[in-house]
């Protein structure tokens, strides 16, 4: 479901060609945004009920009717949602005001708009970019100025040291992000979203499908590359320092509360699923099924992108409660000293491998 | 108390001086059973009293009959101390604690420190202390060491009306923090300390509350200080 | 590392801050994120522990030391019971000595539980500290079958006891002890040997062994220096010297000996030695009476008395002068916390911000004891 297909369905599309367009994007806006809304919610729920399990405890529990967290806590992020907006909105006196009040939309927007270009299935993209994958790289980097601008509007020394981490380190892991996904640009030879999804379709070593983290060792690398610079993009633990409870005590976020909060909170979810849906397309062959062949067709298409991307947020729960936090310096040595090489030794071995064997 | 209690508590009193408890114990009724205990308590320290007075004779001959018994650390460590830095004892006796005027305090720490038969590397604790509303106040240093694993007591005597003691927090580092407390409790300035600040309680707080004559400030901060109540014990 | 002068910038961490472990301020001067100078500000916590004691009597202390270590309320009792009981020259029934040894290592091994834990949340490891809380709440639960209380445990009387042992409690221990030794090895492989855990606690917060002790820090932020003492062993009190246990010190396994790691890793290695004693405790634990006949108002002999034991935190000491009346002179707990937080401003200089909390988890303050 791209724009056009979108505009032409509106019946005045012919006529006013400008309005038909902004319909068509506004339907799509809502479309994504309350999309990004239930998925939050979801996400919120399974990071609660995920560290339960593995905690050793059972999360938010409710049992027959009244208030409170439902069926297996299952309001539990209803609740959450409704005391966030409920919440008073505290603007420290010595804050820059402006700053402070666009910081949180900065940051929603740059995750917000990345979902333009996410290939959801065969026929489900906002927009199929020839340039889809540049274009998230890009405006994936939209969100560091939103945090630097909540750092310093604060006027709170913990947000500014939140802020000057934050944009030090997702300004680094940027670059061997890029890198890794420029080995899978080399051998797709394509920017467009779909169509490198497209050129994964079929198998390779006889059984394997034909995905990109298949394709060659290089490629394999690649991937965890891009995989630990995104989880390190959305500042999760174990790269959470910007955050960094223990230390900072929110980070950049301090002093915000309520419903501006709740915006930091939607967009760090909305970046993880970014994050993954571009893996899960540049590497593990979007919405093609694992066994080539079977399983195909749009709704099919949709379930595997939908199952590969959230499979990989779980990954990111999973990491969140697992490891411990890495300290500034060690989280910009690993960045510098063994991700860049490695993301450039790879782009190189790519070129090799496609002229010798591809 | 009735009879037939008092002839109980007689009877397991007797069992219980033989080596017995098991009588005592056995006593169902709980007052009995602690009067009982009560009673053992008193018959053996009169027993003990008797003992000692028909033993203390002999007892003191033995000792007078063995080589002269060797010198006890208190005593080696202020033969030291007189020796090195004469007129610093304020006291002969040196059972228990080692009493000092004062003077080279600073020195004396640190050849107590220095010195390798006594290398007293650790400073355990640091007491103020408040002899009386009409004395002296006192400070007391237990040292320890970590080689020889020995411990002494080390007493210092200074006026109520201005105290001062050398600062030893350059010897023992952890000086710098006991001497800061004992500073916020009983006012009691260490010289050459480089940060003589109260520690516990709040800068600007009045008095040394641990001082015997302490008396509450009225108000702190506009806020009345409540009295305690006569008769509080 | 390489401080440049320039302007300093003040932080104030606390006192109210996530991991500050109580109500403690750190002022901290810093140049970026590397840390010029850290002072500690206390005091938030003060209670006049040692004035309430010259107005109480000798039995109402008890449950002032409860308040001052709140963590390990038992190690508190028992140093203050052993000290008075010196003072007394008072001899207690074997089965009270048992007892209190059970019980003041069981606390210990909650206490290093809650130390682990926090220090693991410290470096943002959440699972651990809840692993170990759980494992801790059982420790807990037994307390709240011995005497009623989970925290505060007035228990450890001077002379004896408050209440003797509930039936089958022995049983209850040793079952605990048997699930909880495996757990060791869980902790060791989701907190202990990861790989990031280790790259944020070795090498970092080192404290030379002459540091340690010119600060006097005891007990296992001592040994993680290396240092192998343990006045359990050392200096024995009460029954220790009955039993057969090892002095884990600090190795420098995976960094420095005497970093952040080590001091870590002695309380690991502490917690299978408390539970050994416990063992060996139990079995050889004899029957009797609980409690010493004392007066009920005890009135020690005039003198002074200078008595440690060894609190999970250190050197646990109590100087206590009687005059002879039933109300002490005067009281003073030299407690352990105090001498480590000290040495706080030397060992976490030059080091960088998220280090500091790394050093300051892994000295294991309670501020209630810090502040009295």
């Amino acid at each position: 479901m791209t724009i056009d297909q979108l505009m032409n369905w509106i019946p005045f599309g012919a006529d006013w060609p400008a309005l038909a367009f902004f319909a068509a994007v506004l339907v799509c806006a809502l479309t994504v945004f309350l999309f990004i809304a239930v998925y939050a919610l979801m996400a919120i729920y399974g990071e609660v009920k995920i560290s339960s399990f593995m905690q050793d405890k059972v999360g938010p529990m409710g049992q027959g009717v009244g208030f409170h967290a439902g069926k297996w806590g299952l309001l539990q992020p209803v609740a959450d949602a409704v005391k966030l907006i409920l919440k008073e909105d505290i603007i420290p006196t010595l804050a820059d005001k402006k700053l402070f009040i666009m910081a949180p939309f900065v940051v929603f927007i740059g995750a917000f708009i990345s979902f333009a270009a996410l290939p959801f299935n065969q026929h489900t993209v906002v927009s199929d970019l020839n340039i889809g994958i540049f274009y998230i790289l890009a405006v994936g980097s939209l969100s560091v100025i939103g945090i630097i601008l909540a750092g310093w509007g604060s006027n709170n020394k913990w947000s500014l040291y939140g802020g000057m981490r934050s944009a030090a380190q997702i300004v680094s892991y940027e670059i061997p992000a890029a890198l890794s996904i420029i080995t899978v640009i080399m051998l797709t030879g394509t920017l467009s979203m779909q169509g490198i999804i497209e050129f994964q379709k079929g198998t390779i070593w006889v059984i394997l499908p034909n995905w990109i983290i298949f394709n060659n060792p290089f490629s394999f690398i690649a991937f965890f590359i891009f995989f630990i610079s995104g989880v390190a993009e959305c500042n999760r633990t174990p790269f959470d320092i910007p955050e960094a409870e223990s230390e900072l005590v929110a980070g950049a976020f301090t002093e915000y509360s309520g419903m501006r909060y709740a915006f930091f909170f939607l967009s760090e979810y909305a970046e993880m699923f970014v994050i993954s849906a571009v893996a899960t397309t540049a590497f593990l062959g979007g919405w093609n099924s694992p066994i080539s062949g079977f399983f195909d067709g749009p709704g099919w298409g949709l379930f595997w992108f939908m199952g590969k991307s959230l499979f990989l947020v779980f990954v990111m729960l999973w990491f969140r409660w697992t490891f411990p936090r890495l300290r500034v310096d060690q989280l910009m040595s690993i960045c510098w000293k063994v991700f860049l090489p490695f993301a450039l030794v790879n782009i190189f071995g790519v070129a090799i491998w496609s002229l010798i064997i591809g | 108390m009735s009879d037939e209690q008092t002839k109980l508590i007689q009877e397991a009193v007797a069992k219980a001086l033989a080596g017995n408890m098991d009588m005592i114990n056995n006593i169902e009724d709980r007052v009995t059973r602690s009067k009982a205990k009560a009673a053992l308590v008193k018959a053996k320290r009169e027993a003990k009293k008797g003992a000692a007075t028909s033993e203390e004779t002999p007892s003191e001959e033995i000792v007078q009959a063995e080589s002269p018994p060797e010198k006890s650390l208190n005593q080696k460590v202020a033969e030291a101390i007189e020796k090195k830095f004469p007129a610093s004892l304020a006291g002969d006796d040196v059972d228990g604690h080692i009493q000092l005027t004062g003077a080279n305090w600073f020195e004396i720490a640190h050849y107590l420190k220095d010195n390798p038969d006594f290398l007293f590397d650790s400073l355990q604790c640091v007491t103020g202390f408040d002899l009386g509303i009409e004395n002296d106040l006192e400070v007391r240093y237990n040292l320890h060491s970590m080689t020889h694993n020995h411990t002494i007591e080390i007493r210092i005597q200074t006026d109520r009306k201005n105290p001062k003691i050398p600062s030893v927090e350059q010897v023992w580092r952890i000086g710098d923090w006991f001497e800061r407390e004992t500073y916020d409790m009983y006012g009691i300035i260490f010289e050459g300390h480089r940060n003589m600040t109260r520690i516990l309680l709040p800068d600007d707080w009045e008095g040394w509350p641990l001082r015997k004559d302490y008396e509450t400030q009225e108000t702190y901060h506009g806020i009345v200080v409540q009295k305690v109540k006569d008769g509080w014990e | 590392m390489g401080i440049v002068h320039g302007d300093l910038m003040t932080l104030n961490i606390g006192p109210q801050h996530p991991s500050t472990h109580g109500v403690l301020r750190l002022k901290v001067k810093t140049d970026g994120e590397i840390i010029a100078d850290v002072e500690p500000v206390i005091g938030y916590l003060h209670r006049c522990f040692e004035k309430h004691c010259e107005n109480v009597t000798y039995d109402q202390v008890i449950p002032y030391t409860d308040r001052c270590d709140y963590i390990a309320a038992m190690n508190n009792n028992f140093g203050y019971a052993v000290a008075v009981e010196e003072l007394m020259d008072l001899k207690v029934p074997e089965r009270v000595e048992y007892i209190r040894v059970i019980v003041s290592e069981l606390n210990r091994i909650a206490s290093h539980l809650l130390a682990l834990g926090t220090f693991g949340l410290d470096v943002g490891a959440f699972t651990p500290f809840l692993y170990m809380f759980r494992d801790r709440e059982r420790i807990l639960d037994l307390f709240e079958v011995l005497c009623g209380a989970r925290l505060l445990y007035n228990y450890i009387w001077v002379g004896g006891l408050s209440h003797d042992f509930p039936n089958g409690f022995e049983e209850k221990i040793i079952d605990f002890l048997d699930y909880f030794e495996p757990q060791l090895d869980e902790y060791n492989n989701i907190l202990t040997f990861n790989k990031i855990f280790i790259e944020r606690t070795a090498d970092v917060g080192v404290m030379p062994a002459e540091v340690a002790i010119s600060y006097g820090v005891s007990g296992p932020n001592l040994r993680g220096s290396g240092v192998k003492w343990d006045l359990r062993k050392d200096d024995p009190y009460s029954i220790y010297d009955k039993f057969d246990f090892n002095i884990p010190v600090g190795t420098g396994t995976v960094g420095t000996i005497g970093d952040c790691w080590d001091r870590y890793y002695v309380r690991m290695l502490e917690m299978s030695e408390s539970i050994n004693i416990v063992r060996q405790a139990i079995k050889a634990l004899p029957s009797g009476d609980v409690h010493q006949a004392l007066p009920k108002k005890i009135r020690p002999p005039k003198g002074s008395v200078y008595k440690r034991t060894e609190s999970p935190r250190g050197d646990l000491g109590y100087y206590i002068e009687s005059d002879g009346s039933p109300i002490p002179y005067r009281l003073k707990m030299r407690s352990p916390a105090f001498t480590a937080l000290s040495v706080m401003g030397e060992i976490s200089s030059g080091w960088m911000m998220s280090d500091v909390l790394a050093i300051l988890g892994s000295l294991d303050i309670v501020l209630g004891e810090i502040d009295r």
